[in-house]
């Protein structure tokens, strides 16, 4: 750990991790270096990709292709850390593909179930 | 000649290290059983002997009986300890130890059965009439009967597992069209963390605080209790902030509370740490549950009282701790508990995952830290969320609050977002100041979360910046004492020592 203008500074794996005063935050390295801004694309909300939020595994599949689905429906369970989440959909729209099964383990970031797109309220 | 002079500790984390130290100072050695994911814990750093007991997932090693009977006796272990959680609470558990020829600390497995299973705990407190929340605790587990007992109750309605605690296999039922999906949903939890989908159903109090009373029985059959505790903040029926003593009871209901307790204790033929759990709503108290465990916030009890639970656990199951007539324990100051969860506060609470970098607890008078990992260690998806608890103690609660909300601020934990912020704002908020909050409080003031109070392209800027000085190598005012040691290699290499 380095302290850089009264900062506790550290880099961890692949994130850089910051605490100033009582406030603690963390970046990828790559978000902070010139060259891998310009390969992130820029991050636009997407509601109809549902994604995991978290790694873990999924315990419930709820719909199928082509399934109409309601706005609040829940779409899949998955659990992490021994905690139940549901996933819900934000649109009213029907299901384009749905690519996690029952016990698959997913990382963060990986593609649920994708919606057909509309546009949202 | 001790009973025993070494300890299996069936468990992971903070409380394998709490019972390690207690072990230490009554001169035990002490055996850990571990799963293949926690080589890399200070519990496996620091015990005796250790064995693995199997893979990750808990119902192959952490909630695998066998496997901990078998590390037990293997390594030559001549009790067990099974902390909280996992099989802390589970009377086959304790009956397989005993036949085993290992000494169970704990209760019997006909207290655990008696007080531990929700159904017959309520049955014998029905019988003795003391006082219940109105509920369904019926064998018939089918979708169609619990539906039809949900109506009878009326909503809201909590489904609970039979064998569960910690929040898990609990969800809550406020309309009928969300009964079937939330009681599902519950057993499954129910059955991935306890190995039993019974659930059963009570009315919700919404408007209730939670007051625990610690009982401890000691090796003759005599309960005490050693007052109370308030957890009335909680998230998804998750204690988060503990407190002991209650700021809402009155001497009165104290010691009718305490009474009821201790008689639920002596009925159950109780021995060791257990927690009598009550709902507090418009000056009536309502029993809850027994936990027949040590609980996660069994410190800010040690703190008041100046008593070591664990301890008594150990020495009362080698037969060498009686209650002291004599002795008259009254709870000193305030103490508050703060438990720390890996988790995004920024986020709506999900889980945050990873390799752990520093992580520092400000030193103190009446300061206390309990955690179970340290630099270099993964926090994985596989187990509870919990890292570590802060725990104080001062002259009063007003300024209990202050040193807590001092202590979290100077914490630094990297690697894995924690909740923090999230605990700061709650001792912030004058609900929580007064002592007025009830068990919706976190779902009435912080439903959603935190918001960054920050501009987010100012902050990443200022981390570009901050970046670029840390790559530039000597920048900056210095480094502190504590990093010293790492300056001479590459500062993030110290992360990787022993992957």
């Amino acid at each position: 750990m380095k302290i850089i203008d009264n900062m506790q500074v550290e880099k961890v794996g692949q994130t850089l991790w910051i605490k100033s005063g009582s406030e603690t935050w963390s970046y990828d390295i790559a978000d902070l270096s010139a060259e891998g801004q310009r390969r992130k694309k820029s991050n636009t909300a997407t509601p109809d990709m549902i994604l995991a939020p978290m790694p873990g595994k999924i315990t419930k599949v709820f719909v199928k292709e082509g399934d109409s689905v309601a706005v609040g429906q829940a779409l899949l369970v998955m659990e992490a850390m021994k905690m139940e989440y549901t996933l819900k959909s934000d649109l009213a729209t029907t299901v384009e593909t749905v690519s996690a099964k029952v016990n698959d383990q997913v990382q963060v970031g990986a593609v649920l179930v994708k919606l057909v797109k509309v546009e949202s309220k | 000649m001790p009973k025993f002079s070494r300890v299996a500790i069936a468990n992971r984390g903070e409380v394998a290290v709490r019972i390690i130290k207690a072990c230490e100072e009554l001169g035990l050695e002490t055996v850990l059983l571990h799963s293949e994911a926690d080589i890399h814990s200070r519990a496996f750093r620091m015990a005796t002997h250790k064995v693995c007991i199997g893979p990750a997932a808990t119902a192959e090693s952490y909630l695998n009986i066998e496997a901990n009977i078998q590390g037990a006796i293997a390594m030559g272990a001549q009790a067990v300890h099974p902390g909280f959680g996992f099989l802390s609470e589970n009377a086959d558990f304790a009956q397989r130890c005993e036949q085993a020829g290992l000494i169970f600390i704990g209760p019997s497995h006909q207290s655990i059965r008696t007080l531990g299973d929700k159904v017959s705990c309520k049955a014998l407190a029905k019988k003795a009439g003391l006082p219940l929340v109105p509920g369904y605790e019926g064998a018939d587990q089918t979708l169609q009967t619990l539906l039809k007992e949900v109506e009878v109750i009326g909503l809201p309605v909590i489904v609970k597992a039979a064998a569960g605690g910690g929040g898990r296999g609990m969800k809550l039922i406020r309309q009928m069209s969300e009964a079937a999906e939330q009681i599902e949903s519950a057993q499954r939890e129910a059955k991935s963390a306890f190995g039993s989908e019974i659930v059963f159903l009570e009315k919700y109090l919404d408007r209730a605080k939670h007051i625990e009373f610690q009982i401890f029985g000691d090796s003759t059959g005599k309960v005490m209790h050693l007052f109370d505790r308030e957890c009335s903040v909680q998230r998804r029926h998750q204690k988060i902030i503990e407190e002991a003593t209650s700021p809402s009871l009155t001497e009165d209901l104290r010691r009718k509370m305490g009474e009821v307790a201790v008689t639920l204790g002596t009925l159950g033929k109780y021995k060791g740490a257990g927690t009598v759990e009550f709902l507090l709503q418009d000056g009536q108290f309502y029993l809850l549950e027994v936990n027949t465990r040590l609980q996660v916030e069994h410190p800010v009890t040690e703190e008041v009282l100046g008593v070591d639970l664990v301890k008594m656990q150990i020495l009362t199951a080698q037969d060498k701790f009686v209650w002291n007539d004599n002795e008259i324990r009254i709870p000193r100051g305030h103490s508050i508990e703060c438990r720390i969860y890996a988790e995004n506060s920024y986020m709506g609470g999900v889980p945050s995952t990873g390799l752990l970098g520093t992580v520092h607890w400000p030193e103190g008078p009446r300061r206390r830290y309990e955690f179970g990992f340290d630099k270099g260690d993964t926090i994985t998806s596989h187990y509870d969320p919990m890292i570590a608890k802060a725990i104080v103690w001062d002259e009063s609660r007003p300024r209990a609050i202050e040193k807590m909300i001092r202590v979290l601020k100077d914490s630094t934990v990297f690697g894995v977002h924690t909740n923090i912020p999230y605990l700061i704002e709650i001792l912030s908020h004058p609900e929580f100041i007064d002592g007025t909050m009830t068990t919706r409080f976190i779902e009435k003031n912080f439903a959603d979360g935190l918001k960054s109070k920050h501009v987010e392209a100012d902050r990443k800027k200022l981390s570009q910046e901050v970046y670029k000085k840390f790559i530039a190598g000597g920048a900056g005012s210095g480094v502190t004492a504590s990093a010293a040691t790492t300056s001479e290699n590459s500062p993030w290499l110290s992360h990787w020592r022993g992957i």
